[in-house]
């Protein structure tokens, strides 16, 4: 599966943001979207997740044998502010998602099970959300977007305000999902993209770069820097 | 100082012609035309300057003639007692309430946050240019209302010009009172959060200022003056205090980082706050249903302080006044056939009474705040269907809960119909119950409506559509047009009965069409 981004272009006044991208994303992988402050990041995710009308462009997933238009349900997003009903407790909301996607959904498992697997204690399961720390609503919110399956998952600097054993358990989690999956994640931190991602895609000018992958350790950083630093 | 104040005065300008700048931008379809170098132009800046200047004079004088109109002069009819010397009764006693709650230094405002914390400017100078302005404002913006009104009741004129000094002594004594607290004890005054005792003292000079003229017993005249200059004396040694006092930088620090003033989004923060304080944490509200349903459940008995808690109360109050008006007229046949009347003739009234009562907006606030807002950012929660599974199930809650008030007011008034004399057309009681329903649901389907088509907040809970401000104001003041239409209440009644299913019927289509596309979170 590949998504495949035509000429996407969006301005804001008289400031071209997105200057006509076109690039393609392959399943399997995880990429690490870099980029300077006002680069354009977050507009590009909000693009793809249909917050805001691009003024042109075209999404598509491709498949070996097909092409299809991509729809908001191949798209979970996650933002670096977690995003949580506060006044649901944790196991209502997941009880909640797993009623709205009955049918939808392959291996439902007990709600339990997939507190287990997001380490979220047991005394946490039943408290209201507006009551979780930052990291667990974090969990939540990735939680859901996990069990959604969508095929493409957009992390919008996720991991920076976690602690770092949970930031670990989380960088595992995507390694494990990986497969079958799109993993689209921003950041500013260079060290956790070079030890997270499997490709560096720099959005710059308006336009994506994929970075050559043959590079290693610190020419990889020096020509990314190089790549940043660059006037446009 | 004169420098500080000058720089501080133009900041504050700055912001505020940036602010009308970017009203102007936000005005649907003059967005387009206008380029974000608008910040740049002088024209418009100058126009914002103008402008701003304008408010502050509105603000300097606007505040003082309703207040002196509306809390003192328009009082003077009910007492008895000499108007000149009712008139400084009630306004030395104010006033000390008006220096407690309105002390101008202890007000947590976002200008004294910018000047001293943000641009770092010295804070005692800073927070005395600021006071003595604030206080010179009042001075002035006093002097004509009280020179009018005071006039106008027989007061002396000397004692007409000595009010705004004594106004403005009596809040430079408090305010170094406070000072003085604060460096003797520690104790952080926050004008807008006073504590119980002072909640106390404003009650009982609220009781003073309005109870004893009732009773007859006022201030002597020649006692008045007399408070008025020894409070004017004690102000000269307040001021020498207050530009003694040199802890104004850790003092405002403490002032300023409280509830009141949050580092980046300051009143949105507050107002979140308070919506997330009305979720219930009592655990048992669980519910049987499922899907949509469920949450949308949840999210009604979880809020019931919003919603059901505070439609019980309205029913009650709207039962007891209708119970009250019931026993006046058994009780006194005169005014049987004058209720009669206004029965008749005002429903037109209660479309804004309706109006009031009715909690769509505030309930659409904390969907947002405490649910959309996060919500919509699942994939699975804006899909069309999942849009409008959602809308329905609130829409049933919402009409559901306001019916409660609106049924009991509906019975009430057609009770009352009947006890005051009856109608030649029965049909009048069905009317009146109906139509009160009608507008009751006319409301909730109304806030429901315009919220999902023009979801007008933003991730930060910020509003950002004004075409959802603009049909908010217009809806209010329809309603308050209303006030004082007089129509027979059975073809107003009629109207509105047709108007109401007619507005129904079509924004639910619209709903099903629009809102899967306007149901997002702006950005």
């Amino acid at each position: 599966m590949k998504l495949e981004i035509l000429n996407l272009k969006k301005t804001f006044g008289n400031k071209e943001v997105l200057k006509g991208i076109n690039f393609t994303f392959e399943s399997g992988k995880i990429y690490g979207l870099l980029g300077r402050n006002g680069a354009g990041k977050t507009t590009f995710f909000n693009c793809l997740n249909d917050d805001i009308k691009a003024e042109e462009g075209e999404f598509n997933i491709t498949y070996e044998d097909h092409t299809r238009p991509l729809s908001i349900e191949d798209i979970g997003y996650v933002l670096s502010t977690p995003t949580v009903p506060e006044f649901l407790t944790g196991r209502e909301f997941l009880k909640f998602f797993l009623e709205i996607n009955e049918g939808k959904l392959k291996e439902v498992k007990e709600i339990d099970e997939y507190f287990d697997f997001m380490k979220i204690d047991k005394e946490d399961r039943d408290k209201l959300l507006k009551d979780y720390s930052h990291g667990m609503k974090n969990k939540m919110q990735m939680l859901i977007n996990i069990i959604a399956n969508p095929n493409i998952l957009l992390l919008d600097e996720p991991l920076t305000s976690l602690d770092v054993v949970v930031a670990e358990e989380m960088k595992d989690m995507l390694r494990s999902i990986k497969e079958n999956h799109i993993i689209i994640f921003s950041t500013h931190i260079m060290d956790l993209a070079l030890s997270l991602c499997d490709e560096i895609v720099i959005l710059k000018g308006g336009n994506l770069t994929l970075i050559d992958d043959l590079l290693k350790g610190k020419e990889l950083q020096q020509k990314i820097l190089e790549i940043l630093k660059e006037e446009e | 100082m004169i420098h500080t104040f000058i720089t501080s005065f133009r900041l504050r300008n700055t912001y505020k012609v940036n602010t009308f700048i970017y009203a102007l931008k936000s005005v649907p379809g003059l967005r387009k035309l206008l380029p974000d170098k608008l910040y740049q132009n002088r024209g418009l800046k100058i126009i914002g300057n103008i402008i701003s200047i304008l408010l502050e004079i509105v603000n300097i004088f606007l505040g003082k003639f309703l207040y002196i109109f509306l809390m003192i002069f328009s009082m003077m009819s009910i007492y008895k007692t000499n108007p000149s010397a009712t008139f400084l009764h009630i306004l030395i006693f104010l006033t000390i309430i008006g220096a407690l709650m309105n002390t101008y230094m202890f007000n947590p405002t976002k200008d004294k946050y910018y000047a001293m914390f943000i641009m770092r400017m010295d804070a005692k100078k800073y927070a005395l240019s600021d006071y003595f302005y604030a206080i010179l404002k009042v001075i002035i913006g006093f002097l004509p209302f009280t020179l009018l009104f005071g006039l106008l009741t027989g007061v002396n004129i000397w004692h007409c010009l000595l009010i705004p000094l004594f106004v403005a002594s009596a809040k430079i004594s408090i305010a170094a009172y406070n000072l003085y607290l604060y460096n003797e004890k520690g104790i952080v005054i926050n004008e807008n959060n006073p504590v119980k005792h002072v909640w106390l003292l404003i009650l009982i000079f609220l009781a003073l200022a309005y109870g004893l003229p009732a009773l007859n017993v006022i201030v002597p005249p020649i006692v008045s003056p007399i408070i008025m200059i020894l409070t004017i004396l004690i102000s000269i040694v307040a001021i020498k205090y207050i530009f003694k006092f040199n802890k104004y930088r850790e003092m405002y620090k403490k002032v300023l980082t409280g509830v009141t003033v949050n580092v980046t989004t300051s009143a949105n923060q507050i107002a979140k706050d308070t919506v997330l304080k009305q979720i219930s944490i009592d655990k048992k509200l669980t519910s049987n249903k499922k899907g949509f349903a469920y949450f949308n459940d949840l999210f009604i008995k979880r809020h019931s302080k919003l919603l059901l808690k505070s439609a019980k109360k309205v029913a009650m109050i709207s039962a007891i006044v209708i119970g009250i008006v019931i026993l006046i007229i058994t009780m006194n046949q005169e005014l049987k056939q004058e209720i009669n009347n206004i029965i008749m003739t005002y429903l037109p009234y209660f479309v804004f009474i309706m109006y009031l009562i009715n909690r769509g907006e505030s309930i659409t606030r904390a969907m947002f705040m405490n649910s959309d807002h996060s919500m919509l950012t699942y994939a699975f929660y804006r899909k069309p269907t999942s849009i409008l599974n959602l809308f329905k199930e609130r829409l049933k809650s919402i009409i559901l809960i306001n019916l409660l008030p609106a049924s009991i007011i509906g019975i009430g008034l057609s009770l009352i119909l009947y006890a005051s004399g009856g109608t030649d057309n029965n049909l009048n009681y069905l009317i009146i119950f109906i139509s009160i329903i009608a507008m009751s649901i006319f409301f909730s389907v109304h806030h429901l409506v315009i919220y999902y088509l023009l979801q007008p907040y933003n991730i930060n809970s910020e509003t950002k559509n004004t075409t959802y401000t603009i049909v908010n104001i217009l809806t209010y003041v329809v309603c308050y047009y209303m006030i004082d239409l007089r129509l027979p209440t059975f073809y107003f009644g009629l109207a509105t009965i047709v108007f109401a299913c007619f507005y129904s019927v079509i924004s639910l289509l619209l709903i099903y069409r629009l809102a899967p596309k306007t149901f997002k979170i702006r950005v």
